[in-house]
């Protein structure tokens, strides 16, 4: 009897992964297997979808049009990426280093400051910023107008070669309250005795970080490279609210996001039309990418003791 | 308060049920005018008030059909239409594209043949009526509102400055100098955005470039090629547009442009016929110039856009009552409806349509005197292969004014696209 209890015991915890579990497996599972089995099927109107192989894959690498935009709306997500990686991070790491010091008078206003714009929609802060960079009225413009700047007033999104990074920025400055945050978590961590220890020992602030603290933050690092990676992989609004889903001006703001909708959701204006299928093996190697891409984070930024 | 909820809950069923059963014998006591609501699909989300009005009016005729007006966002129409007619969720009655993207719908099979609605054969020019016809001349949907194309300019403006009207594309240049040397910005058009450009601009002033409809059929039939002298001549001519637009002319977006000649800061701006509500609250005078043609044209041309249809879904419940809609849109009623209520800008094109009061309206329909008319040059045929004639028009035009291509390679981009899946390109 008493080994009955023990054995409905040790499965009761069935029971509590369960409501998670269902949820997981209907909205996270299944669409994306789905979407992996859409990538192999075509849609052409009432004959239905049929089965295609690797056509969609074959088309999306080998018809000239389709592959020259993928690869370079590839390419600019790296860029995307990188922009995110030196500026959104390293800011981060920055403001969460002056945060933490107890001697910082405020910091609880400074923490609001920089959390606050990644409580705002995107659509309303890219709007925002468009209109900030206005070449007409924009108030960039007329500040550098106003300090005898005119010649670098200049119309910030309509060039092909700056206006990618400028919209990394922008969405830098939206989200750098999350590292922030969690770099800031991550340094109240660690405990006291090793600042003393270091004091003692006449450790500069520049040691104590190089040596204390940014080694102690390795897995917090590793986390938010995974998060930065995986967001900036399937970012699309920001683009869409800064330039359009062609990628304005001239394609060099298209990102995967707004290749994918292009693709698979909107179609191409005018006419529309979405070829799912192709949309689907986009996504499909996206996913496949960042699958492998997290997998590599976690491995490299693994903590050595394998905790935090 | 378990007790309550339940009680509330049968209170509610019972209700329902009462209520129903009412409609029920209602309708049963007057069985020959069972009331009937139709869905009508539509890219136009601005317009709801105006077809509501509309279709008010047809209410008022026939009121045991009701027609619920229910619009998706224009950039996503295409998808979630096809998304719905699919799933069999369609609208009974639907805002049809021109050309290609209609011949698909009506090829895949979601819409119906409308030859056999009442009036449709005398209601409507053949001109007209081909944008919505198949190869073989099927009518999947009726010509329903079309929309101009031309050049708004502030009257103003060019009264201090003595300017009249362009005789010429280079007389339109000499005007665009002489304003822009009075400070002001000749062209409120800008690149950001992109279809603007493309629609607005491109294809605005390709008619009087290529010579019209006929001029186009060459280029279908092979007769002439998509790299041609005249062709060049056209990117040529929007590549001269680049030191009359506004500064930071590659971030200024269609809002931008119309904010840009509403204030009175741009004397002239491409733009089609749906803009006329817009600049109805400003305070200047204003009116709308036909894009000038290169100098030594015989003739001159406007794109006059067939825009929407009306097109019934193949397997609706109440194929009778969208035909009586369908044939009441073209009858006097209907057009005289159309031409009251429909927003300024979009033309009804029944030939009973009555006269339109807007003057600046009228100033668009006065263009099409005198002068040949064409649809946009990429809808009839480019639009049904990747590139497509649109895209690489769209390119062509960005390329040549940012200094990207010279008008000869965005000519010979353009043959080259079109000959990827275009046979008269090759």
């Amino acid at each position: 009897m008493g080994n009955s209890i023990n054995k409905n015991r040790s499965f009761r915890w069935f029971i509590y992964i369960l409501p998670a579990l269902a949820i997981y497996t209907l909205f996270m599972a299944f669409p994306i297997l789905n979407s992996i089995k859409l990538s192999f099927f075509t849609e052409s109107g009432s004959e239905g979808s049929s089965f295609v192989g690797f056509n969609n894959y074959i088309k999306l690498f080998t018809h000239p049009e389709t592959s020259a935009r993928y690869w370079s709306a590839f390419r600019n997500t790296w860029v995307f990426f990188a922009v995110h990686m030196l500026v959104q991070n390293i800011l981060g790491i920055i403001f969460a280093n002056f945060l933490s010091n107890k001697l910082l008078k405020g910091s609880g206003f400074y923490r609001t400051i920089i959390f606050l714009p990644a409580t705002l929609s995107i659509l309303v802060t890219g709007y925002i910023w468009k209109l900030i960079l206005n070449p007409q009225w924009g108030a960039v413009n007329l500040f550098l107008k106003s300090i005898g700047l005119g010649k670098f007033a200049i119309a910030w999104l309509g060039d092909p070669n700056i206006a990618l990074i400028i919209i990394s920025l922008v969405s830098s400055w939206q989200w750098v309250g999350m590292p922030t945050m969690m770099f800031l978590a991550g340094l109240n961590n660690i405990p006291d005795d090793l600042y003393e220890a270091a004091e003692i020992a006449g450790a500069t602030d520049f040691q104590v970080f190089w040596n204390i603290k940014l080694p102690l933050l390795k897995p917090v690092i590793g986390i938010i490279a995974i998060l930065t990676f995986v967001n900036n992989f399937n970012a699309f609004d920001v683009v869409f609210s800064m330039a359009n889903v062609n990628g304005a001006p001239m394609f060099s703001t298209d990102i995967l996001g707004t290749f994918f909708y292009r693709v698979g959701i909107a179609g191409q204006h005018p006419v529309g039309i979405p070829d799912r299928g192709l949309g689907a093996a986009v996504a499909t190697i996206t996913f496949i990418l960042l699958s492998i891409g997290v997998a590599y984070i976690m491995r490299i930024t693994k903590s050595d003791k394998g905790e935090v | 308060m378990k007790k309550s909820l339940c009680l509330l809950i049968v209170l509610l069923l019972a209700f329902t049920n009462l209520t129903a059963n009412g409609n029920k014998e209602a309708g049963a006591s007057d069985a020959a005018n069972q009331s009937v609501e139709l869905i009508m699909g539509s890219w136009r989300t601005d317009d709801a008030e105006q077809m509501k009005a509309v279709l008010g009016e047809f209410t008022k005729k026939y009121p045991n059909i009701k027609v619920k007006f229910q619009p998706t966002i224009p950039a996503e129409y295409n998808s979630t239409l096809r998304l719905q007619l699919e799933g069999g969720i369609g609208p009974d009655v639907m805002y049809a594209r021109s050309f290609a993207t209609g011949i698909q719908l009506f090829n895949d099979g979601y819409f119906a043949d409308v030859s056999n609605v009442l009036g449709y054969n005398e209601n409507y020019s053949d001109s007209n009526k081909s944008p919505w016809m198949t190869k073989d001349g099927v009518p999947f949907a009726i010509p329903f509102a079309a929309v101009s194309h031309g050049i708004y300019y502030n009257k103003e403006i060019f009264k201090e400055l003595g300017l009249t009207k362009p005789k010429n594309w280079d007389d339109f240049l000499s005007y665009c100098q002489k304003i822009k040397d009075a400070g002001y910005i000749p062209l409120a058009n800008g690149l950001a955005d992109e279809w603007d450009i493309t629609e607005v601009v491109f294809m605005n002033i390709a008619p009087n470039f290529i010579g019209g409809m006929e001029g186009r059929l060459a280029y279908d039939s092979g007769k002439k090629k998509f790299n041609g002298p005249e062709v060049v001549k056209l990117f040529e001519a929007m590549a001269s547009l680049k030191p009359y637009l506004p500064s930071g002319y590659e971030a200024i977006s269609y809002n931008d442009s119309n904010a840009l000649f509403a204030t009175g800061q741009a004397a002239m701006y491409f733009d089609g016929s749906w803009t006329i509500g817009t600049f109805a609250d400003v305070d200047f005078e204003w009116g709308i110039l036909p894009p000038p043609a290169p100098a030594g044209s015989k003739s001159e041309y406007i794109t006059f856009h067939a825009d929407a249809g009306m097109a019934m879904n193949t397997s609706t419940k109440h194929p009778n009552e969208v035909k009586t809609l369908l044939s009441w849109f073209g009858s006097s009623d209907g057009a005289a409806a159309l031409a009251k209520y429909l927003p300024t800008g979009f033309f009804p094109m029944s030939e009973n349509s009555v006269v339109i009061q807007d003057s600046h309206a009228n100033e668009f329909l006065n263009l099409n005197k005198g002068r040949g008319t064409d649809v946009r040059w990429a809808w009839p045929e480019l639009l049904a292969g990747e590139p497509s004639g649109y895209t690489l028009m769209q390119e062509g035009s960005i390329g040549v004014i940012t200094g990207y291509l010279t008008p000869q390679e965005a000519a010979d981009q353009f043959r080259a696209g079109l000959a990827e899946w275009y046979t008269p390109a090759k």
